[in-house]
């Protein structure tokens, strides 16, 4: 039986909103209401893992929209999977963190 | 006026931003510090739609401050692959030398001050001027298992070794360490003791400094190779941080002459401590 790997409720949630579309870190802090001290770390910890990558936004783009260059997230496969694992187990994380409404 | 505190409440935000991005490896810096920036950019513009400017920048500073546990994140999980000690710490005779060197300078600057002369006038008025320093020692001595671990991990010891002489050699490496720090922590805040006792923080400050003092020996054996007691290198991490469960998640580190490997768990705990693993000499000629 292949073991299944288990994250913390903090990182399903994480997951869970760039999965919505919350696509950078301070738009993951505003769907999920947890603070930059948690989000931020965990956002790395995610990406160390594999779980999910990262990207900058190209500074054309940016400056076309009058603003700094985001650095944007993204689910990878393993991620995909393990956000699949995690959403039964914590049977709520769909209501907690819904899809981003633009 | 408003807009003038903006900008003053804006400054201080970069500034923590600057101070917190200190902490970070310095080959991640300028990335952590850009993407911590464009993000407080989105901040701010949330900040200035609304009503109440005061209660929105004081949205920006938590932000900011949240920075500072990025950064040591950072700054304890990204370990630089094959990241070399300090030299002057690396083998147990240059760590012994540097210690003796800086021991040396703060025992001549206390000689050679006006350090020495105040101490023996008060050892004159009141000779049991001693007892407040031997007492902060065992102060320090007390508050030092809050800061780190006692235990020096576990050192398996094979049988057809010198173990004895190995574990003999580690011990009197620890008690050399331990008595040039004395000298150094000691007459360093008497050297001192101007600065400090402007501020009204020298017994603090001494207390402060034996802590970190015994602390930093105490991690420096833990990091050394139990064989030829050099500072083990290369740490690759092993285990995922975010999946614990049923999984070994740590470091592990190793000893330039070949010596062996030690594993280092992320959370230590009574049951899983750090563990030495010896290499057989059939692994030496990977490291000559």
């Amino acid at each position: 039986m292949a073991i299944e790997p288990k994250l913390s409720h903090t990182a399903a949630m994480i997951l869970q909103a760039i999965h919505c579309g919350c696509v950078y870190g301070y738009n993951v802090m505003e769907t999920t209401g947890l603070p930059s001290g948690t989000v931020y770390p965990a956002l790395r910890r995610l990406e160390q893992d594999g779980l999910i990558r990262s990207q900058w936004e190209r500074q054309s783009v940016a400056d076309a929209g009058q603003r700094p260059p985001r650095k944007y997230y993204k689910l990878t496969r393993s991620g995909r999977v393990i956000l699949e694992a995690s959403q039964k187990r914590y049977p709520l994380l769909a209501k907690l963190v819904s899809p981003e409404v633009e | 006026m408003i807009i003038r505190r903006w900008v003053d409440s804006s400054c201080l935000d970069y500034a923590i931003l600057r101070l917190a991005a200190l902490l970070v490896p310095r080959r991640e810096r300028q990335e952590w510090f850009a993407e911590w920036k464009a993000e407080l950019w989105y901040v701010l513009r949330g900040c200035n739609g609304g009503a109440h400017t005061s209660c929105l920048n004081r949205e920006a500073l938590r932000f900011c401050l949240g920075a500072f546990r990025d950064a040591l994140w950072l700054r304890r999980n990204c370990s630089t692959p094959n990241s070399r000690p300090l030299l002057w710490l690396q083998s147990p005779l240059q760590c012994i030398g540097f210690l003796a060197v800086v021991a040396a300078v703060a025992v001549f600057f206390f000689f050679h001050s006006g350090a020495r002369d105040t101490i023996l006038a008060a050892e004159l008025v009141h000779p049991e001027f001693i007892f407040p320093y031997l007492l902060m020692i065992v102060i320090a001595l007390a508050i030092l298992p809050a800061t780190t671990s006692l235990g020096l991990g576990e050192y398996p010891t094979p049988p057809d070794s010198p173990a004895r002489a190995r574990r003999f050699r580690r011990w009197i490496f620890l008690g050399i360490k331990f008595a040039l720090i004395l000298p150094i922590v000691s007459c360093g805040t008497l050297d001192l003791a101007p600065i400090l006792s402007a501020t009204g923080l020298q017994p603090q400050a001494i207390l402060v400094g034996y802590v970190l003092a015994f602390r930093w020996v105490l991690v420096d054996q833990r990091r050394r190779c139990p064989v030829c007691l050099r500072l083990l290198t290369n740490p690759a991490r092993i285990g995922q941080a975010s999946q614990t469960f049923l999984e070994w998640y740590g470091t592990e580190f190793l000893c330039v002459k070949g010596h062996g490997l030690l594993h280092v768990p992320e959370i230590p705990t009574t049951y899983s401590t750090q563990r030495w693993l010896d290499l057989d000499p059939s692994w030496g000629s990977l490291f000559s």
